[in-house]
């Protein structure tokens, strides 16, 4: 069967199985900075934006996502300009191995996009879906804030 | 569903259908398209359509205030924001988890569902509906009636981690009339078998006042009637001391909470 998605802003149309989940057509058609950690809803890693919202891609069935908007981290940086994120990400150095970075991004999208200001209670629970092995989870939440004021401070969507 | 039967099952989010799969699942019908998600509050009920998400839910201004804030805590603490971006109310209740939060709440709330089969609507327990799963599989849940209006509910979870799903959980909900408790129900869910209503508890309280000894004597009963059974989270004398635990907790909280007027 075929899906119409528009991914990162444009329009795609793929064959896929009908039992497929949207993380692995995603990563088949090479937008692999989407990553499958547990596979079950557990880790965050696969994380995208589904209409504006953040949620784990290797539970959403790719037929069920037939004309939806999606955003993979792929779609975060404006040509070779980074995201105010991804900044915010690389200059506190809140990655280690990097497997959890795209998609602790992406539920910071979610949370930043409607909660500019967020307190760390916020922000904690925001990321509260988004495992990360290496770290201890402090690190992440200065970039959060991090990226709060870079976004305030830029006109950077 | 008329045409294919058993081979065909409906999905909201569609997520525990993606974890756990269904053996013998041909055909899956996404019913988030039916426009099925509207909030809408009244002065007795708030209403939700099938396919209002958690994080709907959550976010809605109704929710922060109603039940003194409990149903805003009780879904900040279901799985994580991912989830509940794509988890549907309908969906929740139609898996019917054992170990649900939102179902323990709901069914101590008394809530309702607007149901759709051969038959056309019609308006059921969420109670009925849990005793009687298999009509899940001939009717399509499109919305849930939560009353609003003068009922007291509290709810407790007890958890070995916050993202972990729930070794016990514990609702209570009871109508005010005067100092009186009415239409008290006392919920236990993931016992480890799914939530439902633990009478001997209820009729301590039914007609009486909330003092000190009544909870205490309601706690007891709980305990003491309730089916509990080990499993991998817990056992089952743990999972009886948690219930009276549970049961005390929530039912200090109304009573401080009418204490305080509100």
């Amino acid at each position: 069967m075929k899906i119409n998605l528009t991914i990162n802003g444009a329009s795609r149309v793929f064959e896929i199985a009908p039992e497929e989940k949207l993380l692995d057509v995603l990563r088949r058609e090479g937008y692999v900075g989407v990553k499958e950690g547990c596979g079950s809803g557990d880790c965050g890693a696969c994380a995208v934006l589904y209409n504006g919202r953040a949620v784990n891609s290797c539970l959403v069935f790719a037929a069920k996502a037939d004309g939806a908007d999606i955003v993979t981290v792929e779609g975060l940086a404006k040509g070779r300009t980074l995201h105010p994120i991804q900044e915010a990400f690389l200059d506190v150095g809140a990655v280690q191995c990097g497997y959890c970075t795209p998609g602790m991004m992406i539920s910071t999208y979610d949370l930043l996009s409607r909660t500019p200001d967020p307190n760390e209670d916020q922000i904690r629970e925001a990321l509260s879906g988004n495992l990360c092995r290496c770290t201890g989870y402090v690190k992440q939440i200065d970039a959060v804030k991090k990226a709060a004021q870079l976004m305030k401070e830029g006109s950077h969507d | 569903m008329k045409d294919q039967g058993s081979r065909a099952k409906l999905v909201g989010g569609g997520i525990d259908v993606a974890l756990y799969g269904t053996s013998g699942t041909e055909v899956l019908i996404d019913v988030t398209g039916l426009g099925l998600d509207e909030i809408e509050q009244s002065a007795d009920t708030l209403s939700l359509g099938a396919s209002v998400t958690l994080t709907e839910l959550l976010e809605h201004p109704a929710t922060a205030d109603l039940y003194g804030g409990v149903l805003r805590d009780v879904l900040r603490d279901v799985a994580s924001p991912l989830l509940r971006n794509m988890a549907t109310v309908a969906g929740t209740i139609a898996s019917a988890h054992p170990w649900s939060d939102m179902i323990s709440l709901f069914l101590a709330m008394d809530a309702r569902l607007t149901c759709y089969d051969a038959g056309g609507e019609k308006t059921i327990p969420l109670e009925s509906m849990l005793s009687d799963r298999a009509s899940l599989h001939t009717s399509l849940i499109v919305g849930v009636k939560l009353p609003v209006s003068s009922i007291s509910v509290q709810f407790e979870k007890f958890t070995r981690t916050g993202f972990d799903v729930g070794v016990l959980n514990c609702a209570v909900g009871l109508v005010p009339d005067n100092q009186d408790c009415t239409q008290v129900r006392i919920v236990l869910g993931g016992t480890p078998a799914i939530a439902s209503r633990v009478p001997a508890g209820e009729q301590l309280l039914e007609g009486n006042q909330l003092t000190d000894a009544a909870i205490e004597e309601a706690a007891t009963a709980v305990a003491e009637a309730l089916e509990v059974r080990d499993d991998l989270r817990a056992s089952a004398a743990y999972r009886r001391e948690l219930a009276a635990v549970g049961v005390r907790r929530c039912l200090n909280r109304i009573a401080e909470g009418w204490s305080a007027g509100t």
